[in-house]
């Protein structure tokens, strides 16, 4: 499953473009997102606070078995820095 | 006369200099701790570059470099600007994330909605048997939960 700042309309826009069929959650006040301590104030579209990436691998009783923080390859570093203006 | 000694303060500041950028790019999807040492490697030749001018300057019928002093350092200035400006975008793009749970630790809850605006919890992904192809249920394994940017 997948969470993301999007608020559910925009995640619904994505399930049906890109045909995802495991759920996709809305966490548009980013209360889980500061949970996890993946929170990038600002650095969405027109200054959303959004999520950095991450992947938690959790086992049937919630416990983190794996994780996969984002300290970021070239190629997303590269992405990341055109979109600044 | 005697012929001007080499300003080896000077270049070898400078040279120091060129490792800082390199070292950086290369560890910082490593490791965040690189920003430090690229710190380091910059103060240090700096300090060298430093004194490599003072000696071009203040001790000019001995020492070579007053040409050479204000090149090298504008050259410096700009990778340190290049740095500052790297690490600026870096902290924009990558939280730092230091309090994320670690393996072993339990994953903090949630209860969020989903696309189609059902609340949908941590709990409830865990424990909701999922059906196999042949239709029978079977108890869930485990969960992976994926943070992203977002789509926009």
């Amino acid at each position: 499953m997948a969470i993301s700042a999007d608020t559910s309309e925009e995640s619904r826009g994505l399930c049906e473009r890109a045909g995802l069929t495991f759920p996709i959650l809305s966490d548009d006040k980013a209360e889980t997102i500061r949970h996890y301590d993946l929170l990038l104030p600002g650095s969405g579209e027109k200054g959303r606070d959004i999520s950095g990436a991450a992947e938690f691998l959790l086992d049937s009783s919630g416990t983190v078995r794996w994780r996969k923080m984002a300290e970021g390859s070239t190629e997303q570093f590269l992405e990341a820095a055109k979109k600044l203006n | 006369m005697n012929p001007k000694k080499p300003n080896w303060q000077l270049w070898g500041g400078f040279v120091l200099s060129l490792t800082a950028l390199p070292v950086y790019f290369a560890l910082v999807t490593t490791t965040r701790s690189v920003f430090w040492l690229s710190v380091a490697l910059f103060a240090a030749a700096l300090v060298l570059l430093i004194s490599g001018l003072w000696r071009a300057y203040g001790q000019a019928e001995t020492y070579r470099g007053k040409i050479a002093g204000p090149i090298l350092t504008v050259c410096l200035a700009l990778m340190m600007g290049i740095f500052g400006l790297s690490a600026w975008v870096v902290s924009k793009a990558f939280p730092a994330a230091r309090n994320a749970p670690q393996p072993g630790q339990k994953a903090p809850e949630f209860v969020l909605a989903d696309s189609a605006g059902q609340q949908v919890s941590m709990a409830q992904l865990l424990s909701s048997p999922i059906t196999d192809a042949s239709g029978a249920a079977k108890p869930v394994k485990g969960l992976l939960v994926v943070f992203y940017r977002g789509y926009w």
